[in-house]
């Protein structure tokens, strides 16, 4: 249910990011996510590899989190999700170790670094702050983010578009997409989980023959915006942030029900080296004050139990998620297999 | 084995280091049976597309405004070399990034102007693109080779009667072809290993097939498909070691006057390629940083670019001497220089994981400046050797044997006469290297030490996020002290130019 309330507000939360919202301002009634002022300090060195900055957004939790824990040296390594990835095995076979924590925007990556055993547990009190469908032993997801059509609004009346993606195969309409963005594999991998590989690529053929490539899906958000195509598959917080920096921008977000279209993937964090720091510094992420900030100025769902959404936002029952294990969408080689096999990357 | 070139240790030292990333690469495709899919034709046709598209496009601008920039006295002089050679200083994904959505249908120039531009894609896109980024390369290694050149064969032909294009056509150009070889082989790499720019423009090339491999955890699958990148590499390498210009003594220094005016109208017909190559660009930033505002941007971003390049730029230069050198020794030579211009031809993310698995058998190095300045001499010593090797082989050996004669050790001739008069084509070079360090980003986000942020990396960050308008800044700063780097080195070419001039007189 509180997904699906973020998701109403979605249209406002851009504006009320303008308003430079403070964190811990104004949000109503979290019942069991915890308050920084309740947590211990964190002390002593601290190397995070953070895939992809999200611009300031990251950057200012985790300059307030230094700010209120002077004893704490954070040194933060940014780049590509995959790279950093790619580059903890690289580090973990030459036994050379440089993260105590690996803060990741796809599932894809977490999924490599468990499955390489370099994950360590988390404690139960930290998986069970956590939503039901979000709770795993080896890492934490910090926000979510939900799969969407971005449409134009001066080419495309809401009820010309389909609740199901899997009609999309079969539109009249031009679409835009990114197949080599990892959040669009991310998507392809679930739809492959929940329709079968035969539909799958079907789906792909179909639409492969309608669509226009773009290298990533701010573009493909742009490219819906200026009307190159009528619709297009992108993460939901590219259309909010062109809104933010262009209010007449002539987009607006459609949802399909119940299936991949819909899909609420999660960036999450892991840890690396035993001990409290690492576990602690994950529990303030974990807060109610940086789940809220990150729902209002980044537009990511929170994940977190009991923290609301920002002040305003109404219920909308139509956006239903479907139920998926985000540990499954780490098997992305069967799927770039398949969308390479259909000709689409 | 006696007579040995003296460059030869130094050449084999580095062309050995230089090829150790590959190595990686070889030992990481291992895991990997395929060696080359069908699919990947379509690929390789538009890879070298793309890249045939960008030679031409550089030679045709490049070589122009080498001419124009070493002959012609134009007034404002040194202000439109900066500017014609400012293009460098851009990142060409920011670039390719910003001219998307400049031109097209709901571009930001229709919805500026209200004039509607035809878009800006494929094939045609990507290509004029990277010519745009790409034709300095050509510009500074023909137009340092030009400088060296005598003006009298010249003076003859047009006393002869040959009309001055003619004799440029003539006369010119056939003596400083190996310089423009050179220069479009750096072009031709370039839109080899980069990224950014086809996949904006919607073009499948290798260096998009090989990132999506790599973002999927198919290590091994990038590491071949590089390889097989490579193997282009070579071929262009071979192609461009056998275009040879003639040996060349250098002389008087040829002047072409003309009125300002009609100077002025020739920089102007070049004026687009600056508008499309760096106003265009920048004016988005600040109309973006207008419209969305600026924060989080610290000056040390900005200190930690120039000083990495600075020290980048100076061992490069160092060590191009040997190679460059060597390269004119003899065959064996040219091959050891070869083989150091394979970094260029990587791309930077496959490069990046090569020397991460390198920096990791020797753990001091790793994740420290030091092992980020040996990226960076890995990926752009080509850059200093082109222009240090294009300037030696245009010298006149007479000098050296002259001074020998006069009893100068070869220690000395090579101090004294070698070195200050290839001192043109190291200035030439440095900067070059400081440049494109300006702009490098897959080794910097790798390699760095941690939380070491440059401009680069800032840019990529906020324009990652989708946050333009805060690119502004760091792309302004960016260009700013990449002009200051091109000023500095203009002074030491000029600098250069009288101690020539001295040689002349005495």
């Amino acid at each position: 249910m509180q997904r699906r309330t973020f998701v109403q507000g979605l249209g406002l939360a851009g504006l009320a990011g303008g308003l430079g919202l403070l964190p811990g301002m104004s949000f109503a009634n979290p019942a069991n996510a915890v308050s920084v002022d309740s947590l211990p300090k964190l002390k002593g060195d601290l190397t995070l590899y953070l895939g992809r900055g999200e611009g300031g957004l990251y950057e200012n939790v985790l300059e307030a989190i230094k700010k209120k824990n002077p004893g704490l040296n954070l040194q933060i390594r940014r780049g590509a999700t995959a790279e950093l990835a790619n580059m903890l095995v690289a580090e973990a076979k030459a036994g050379v170790k440089r993260a105590d924590l690996f803060w990741a925007v796809d599932t894809g990556s977490i999924g490599m670094i468990t499955n390489q055993g370099l994950a360590k547990p988390l404690p139960d009190d930290v998986v069970n702050q956590l939503k039901p469908g979000f709770q795993y032993p080896m890492w934490s997801p910090v926000t979510g983010r939900i799969r969407t059509l971005p449409y134009n609004t001066e080419r495309v009346r809401a009820d010309q578009i389909p609740d199901s993606v899997m009609a999309l195969a079969d539109t009249d309409l031009k679409l835009g997409w990114a197949p080599a963005y990892a959040s669009f594999q991310s998507f392809v991998t679930a739809m492959r989980i929940l329709e079968g590989e035969k539909a799958t690529a079907n789906w792909l053929k179909g639409v492969n023959s309608k669509a226009k490539k773009y290298a990533g899906e701010l573009g493909v958000v742009m490219g819906v915006e200026r009307g190159e195509v009528d619709l297009g598959f992108a993460n939901h917080y590219y259309t909010l942030r062109l809104k933010a920096g262009k209010p007449d921008a002539k987009v607006d977000i459609a949802y399909t029900k119940n299936d991949a279209g819909c899909l609420v993937n999660a960036s999450g964090i892991i840890s690396l080296t035993e001990g409290d720091l690492p576990i602690n510094f994950i529990r303030y992420l974990l807060t109610k004050e940086v789940q809220s900030y990150l729902a209002t100025e980044a537009n990511e769902i929170p994940l977190v139990a009991g923290v609301a959404p920002p002040v305003g936002l109404t219920p909308l029952s139509s956006i239903s998620p479907p139920d998926l294990d985000l540990r499954k969408l780490a098997d992305i080689r069967p799927t770039l297999d398949l969308m390479r096999n259909v000709g689409v990357l | 084995m006696k007579n040995l070139p003296k460059s030869y240790p130094f050449a084999i030292i580095i062309a050995v280091i230089a090829i150790l990333p590959v190595g990686v690469l070889f030992s990481l495709a291992s895991d990997n049976t395929a060696f080359f899919d069908t699919r990947n034709i379509t690929v390789l046709l538009n890879t070298l597309a793309l890249m045939g598209l960008t030679v031409l496009g550089a030679v045709l601008i490049g070589v122009p405004l080498a001419l124009l920039s070493a002959y012609v006295n134009l007034p404002l002089k040194r202000l439109w070399l900066i500017l014609f050679a400012a293009p460098l200083a851009m990142p060409s994904y920011l670039g390719a990034f910003t001219l998307y959505f400049s031109f097209g249908r709901g571009g930001e120039i229709e919805s500026l102007t209200g004039l509607t531009t035809p878009s800006l894609e494929g094939v045609w896109g990507a290509g004029l693109v990277m010519t745009l980024y790409t034709y300095p390369f050509v510009m500074m290694t023909t137009r340092s080779a030009l400088l060296s050149l005598d003006a009298s064969q010249i003076n003859a032909a047009r006393t002869l009667g040959l009309s001055l294009a003619a004799s440029i056509w003539r006369i010119v150009l056939p003596r400083v072809v190996n310089s423009i070889a050179a220069g479009a082989l750096l072009a031709a790499l370039y839109a080899l290993s980069d990224f950014g720019t086809p996949a904006i423009m919607g073009l499948d090339t290798f260096t998009r097939v090989i990132f999506v491999e790599y973002n999927a955890f198919g290590l091994s699958q990038a590491a071949m498909l590089s390889l097989q990148l490579m193997l282009i590499v070579v071929l262009i390498l071979f192609i461009e070691s056998q275009i040879r210009g003639a040996k060349e003594r250098p002389g008087k220094h040829i002047q072409i006057h003309m009125h300002p005016a009609k100077s002025l109208s020739f920089v102007g017909l070049f004026s687009p390629v600056i508008l499309m190559s760096l106003v265009l660009p920048l004016g988005i930033f600040t109309l973006w940083l207008l419209q969305e505002g600026a924060e989080g941007f610290d000056i040390a971003y900005a200190w930690n670019s120039a000083y990495a390049s600075m020290l980048a730029a100076v061992v490069a230069v160092i060590l191009a001497i040997p190679v460059a050198h060597a390269a004119i020794a003899g065959r064996v030579g040219r091959f050891f220089e070869r083989i150091t211009y394979f970094g260029f031809g990587v791309p930077g993310i496959v490069m990046g994981t090569a020397l991460v698995y390198l920096g990791l058998q020797i753990p001091v190095l790793y994740q420290t400046l030091g092992l980020l300045v040996i990226a960076y001499v890995l990926r752009f010593l080509p850059l200093a050797v082109s222009t240090v090797r294009s300037t030696t082989e245009n010298q006149d050996g007479g000098l050296v044997n002259a001074a020998r004669v006069l009893g100068a050790s070869p220690k000395e001739a090579f101090l004294r006469v070698t070195l200050p008069l290839t001192a043109r084509g190291m200035i030439a070079g440095a900067a070059l290297v400081f440049l494109e360090v300006m702009r490098e980003l897959p080794a910097t986000l790798m390699l760095g030490p941690t939380g070491f942020e440059t401009l680069a990396t800032y840019l990529w960050r906020v324009y990652e996020a989708g946050y333009f308008g805060r690119a502004a800044v760091p792309g302004l700063c960016l260009v700013f002290i990449s002009g200051l780097g091109l000023i500095l080195m203009l002074t030491g070419e000029r600098k250069a130019e009288f101690s020539v001039n001295e040689s002349q007189h005495s």
